[in-house]
């Protein structure tokens, strides 16, 4: 495995670049004329056709090979579809991450502010009264997944903290599959409150302010730890899954992947070592021993 | 009651086909007005119809699975923006009756009570469309696979279909005025032309300063027989009627010449007459040329008949030539009047009674010539139907404000068909008595009368009665 490190000034060594050429050159003889598949969740803020041509050029461009952008309603889709080795690489949560620990790893962690963490929001209309989550009691709730982190588990899990039981503390609750979809909800006045992720509320205030500006943030959640990039542990079928992560890192010192980054409003991506779900795995708990 | 004035044909039939076709147009439109009506209710209902059930099949599976957003997503979706029938509000009342999703939460939040809202709701099967609604509410039952799962419940906005009948309709209107009164002006421009021949004969036909003029062949409108007929026509009244006046000039002249031949036998027999005394008396004088006495009286007879022959020239120059036709009238005019018809009554061994009691002073008040020739007219028809030894009478007589002038006789009176020429001004048929309508026109023209009757001792009478415009001066 060979892994594109950039030095300190942000250029890439040369031990780094053979490397990397090593892997593009021994990579066709083992991907034959299948395409990179990469799973998408709603983790992602798609909503703009700009971006994904940008990152799959970026991407096609680092790893030599087509890329071919795999989206499913749920979380739980795509996860099997990693799991199942239909996909190649995944941008998913840290909750079904870590619900599959055992069989993924990381290969990259985006970069937001600075860091590769994030906090989940409960966001309500724009006019109501910030009371914290006390005063959620009787709402109808719009959650974004069964398997997001930001979009369920948080909310859930500090309301049973609280000694709460999440299905009787709201009068009412659904799914949305879709952070974007429950800010929707929220602004539209088909849900009083929902659950959503802090980045992908941020930065749809910054690309849809009229739209966000219908809701307001009640109540933010610690900071979790970044929906990472995963692969499977088990060796991939497409031999470019070890570039991946080397050209993720790299793309702040590219043209194209800095467009791409600002499209996400991302700084960049880190290496893999760094990555901390503790948070994530205190909530699980917080719901297993509830559970049991 | 004031009737108002008559509209001439030729404005009454165009004026006819304007309104007549402005009343086709109002007709037109209404028809074309109910059929967008039909076809709109139409529409509406298909409209409908195909809105309900595509969002049921796609609804259904979801409302199974409460799929909250789901559902919500595809109602949004389904709030058309545009023009014509478009769902402005979608809401799906669940079987329980409270409200499992709407396009507009805010309005109908998810669990609020909903039976209202369904209630509403017209059935989608048989629902009434008033045209001009801005919205229509209808509601179909959701099921699935046999379960039932409530109402679907949509809000039509039919402003958009009403705002397009009224475009419709106004544009109907409009272009319909249009093309109708175009239609109007043109049916009216053309019958106007067409009917302009009749125009032209009728202003041809109006009463004019001088005689009526025929068309000119390049005038009648051949082209159109009905109407060419009429100029023909026309044209064939006017030449009948001035053969008719020529005939009658010939005839009044014709008349006058055979007055004139019988007056020229008449004058021929009067020189004639002392023609013999005369020649006789010049013999005598030729013979006796030493015997002073009977020269002197040979010469005596020969002055009076020759100033006899000169008075007979004289009046006969008169009544022909009119050369005293402006003078005032007076006595000398009556006996000239005596003087010429005496010979024709000598000649039938009439008699005449001769009565002048009218002086000069009463006389001059009219002029000479028309009171001649009525006299001699008079007189001579009088003569004529005397009869061989009948008798003829005169009398002019004067008072204060009119002249009689009388003539009688003792023939059989006059003829009854001859009458109207004498008595009437109306123009009267072909034929003989022209004397006795000149005699009634000059007398019309002086402002006189004339009358029929019978003098005492029965003869037939003729009175003519003049009034006299005497200039000031009374009668002496």
């Amino acid at each position: 495995m060979t892994h594109l490190t950039p030095s300190r000034d942000g250029r890439l060594t040369r031990r780094a670049f053979v490397g990397a050429a090593t892997a593009l050159v021994a990579a066709p003889a083992r991907t034959a004329n299948r395409p990179f598949r990469f799973g998408l969740t709603p983790v992602f803020p798609d909503d703009e056709r700009e971006l994904l041509d940008h990152l799959e050029e970026y991407i096609a461009g680092a790893i030599d090979s087509e890329v071919e952008f795999v989206q499913r309603r749920t979380y739980k889709e795509i996860t099997a579809l990693l799991m199942l080795g239909d996909l190649d690489a995944a941008w998913l949560c840290g909750y079904p991450f870590l619900q599959y620990a055992a069989a993924l790893e990381v290969l990259a962690l985006p970069l937001w502010r600075g860091a590769s963490r994030y906090r989940a929001y409960v966001i309500g209309a724009a006019g109501r009264d910030i009371g914290g989550l006390d005063a959620l009691r009787g709402d109808i709730h719009a959650y974004s997944d069964p398997d997001s982190n930001s979009g369920y588990l948080v909310t859930v899990s500090e309301l049973v903290d609280r000694g709460e039981r999440p299905e009787e503390f709201f009068a009412r609750s659904f799914f949305t599959f879709g952070h974007s979809n429950v800010v929707q909800a929220v602004a539209r006045g088909l849900a009083d409150s929902g659950s959503v992720d802090g980045y992908v509320w941020e930065v749809l205030a910054a690309r849809r302010p009229e739209l966000t500006a219908r809701t307001r943030i009640l109540w933010r959640s610690d900071w979790f730890g970044f929906p990472p990039i995963v692969t499977r542990r088990q060796r991939p079928a497409h031999g470019a899954t070890e570039t991946l992560a080397a050209a993720l890192r790299a793309m702040p010192r590219d043209p194209l992947g800095r467009r791409t980054l600002k499209l996400l409003h991302l700084d960049g991506f880190a290496p893999a070592q760094g990555a901390d779900f503790s948070g994530i795995a205190a909530r699980m708990r917080m719901l297993g021993e509830r559970e049991e | 009651m004031i009737r108002a004035p008559a509209i001439p044909l030729t404005l009454r039939v165009p004026l006819i086909v304007a309104v007549l076709m402005v009343a086709v147009g109002v007709m037109a439109s209404q028809l074309v007005m109910a059929a967008l009506a039909t076809s709109h209710e139409r529409q509406l209902r298909e409209l409908a119809r195909t809105q309900f059930t595509t969002l049921s099949h796609a609804l259904a599976p979801m409302a199974v699975r409460e799929d909250v957003w789901g559902m919500f997503d595809l109602l949004d979706r389904s709030v058309a923006r545009g023009a014509g029938l478009s769902a402005a509000r979608l809401t799906l009342v669940g079987a329980d009756g409270r409200v499992a999703v709407s396009s507009d939460p805010r309005a109908a939040p998810i669990g609020s009570g909903g039976t209202e809202l369904r209630a509403g709701a017209q059935p989608l099967d048989g629902f009434d469309y008033d045209g001009d609604a801005e919205r229509i509410t209808l509601r179909s039952p959701l099921e699935h696979r046999g379960r039932a799962l409530g109402a679907l419940v949509i809000d039509f906005d039919a402003r958009g279909l009403a705002a397009e009948r009224r475009a419709a309709w106004r544009w109907l209107v409009l272009g319909n005025a249009a093309a109708t009164l175009t239609l109007a002006g043109a049916g009216f421009v053309v019958v106007r032309r067409l009917l302009r021949p009749v125009a032209k004969l009728a202003a041809q036909m109006q009463p004019q300063a001088g005689p009526p003029e025929p068309f000119a062949p390049e005038r009648i409108p051949e082209r159109d027989p009905e109407l060419a007929r009429l100029y023909h026509s026309y044209n064939q009244m006017l030449h009948a009627e001035q053969e008719r006046v020529d005939a009658q000039l010939r005839l009044a002249e014709r008349e006058r010449l055979a007055g004139l031949g019988r007056l020229a036998g008449s004058l021929a027999h009067e020189i004639n007459n002392p023609l013999g005394g005369l020649l006789n008396a010049t013999d005598t004088i030729r013979r006796y040329p030493d015997r002073p006495e009977v020269v002197h009286s040979s010469a005596e007879l020969l002055d009076r008949g020759l100033r006899h022959l000169r008075d007979v020239v004289r009046a006969t120059l008169d009544a022909h030539r009119g050369g005293r036709a402006r003078s005032p009238l007076s006595t000398a005019d009556l006996d000239d009047l005596r003087l010429l018809v005496e010979p024709e009554l000598a000649q039938r061994g009439q008699s005449l009674d001769w009565r002048v009691t009218a002086r000069d002073g009463d006389l001059a008040a009219l002029p000479g010539g028309p009171l001649r020739q009525i006299g001699l007219n008079l007189l001579l028809n009088a003569s004529a139907v005397a009869g061989e030894g009948g008798a003829v009478g005169l009398e002019v007589s004067a008072d204060d404000d009119a002249l009689c002038l009388c003539v009688s006789d003792t023939g059989p009176g006059l003829d009854e068909a001859l009458r109207p020429r004498l008595l009437d001004a109306a123009p009267v048929a072909e034929g003989g008595g022209v004397g006795l309508r000149l005699v009634g026109e000059l007398t019309r023209e002086l402002g006189g009368e004339v009358a029929l009757d019978s003098t005492a001792a029965g003869w037939n009478r003729v009175r003519i009665h003049l009034p006299l415009a005497r200039r000031g001066e009374d009668a002496a």
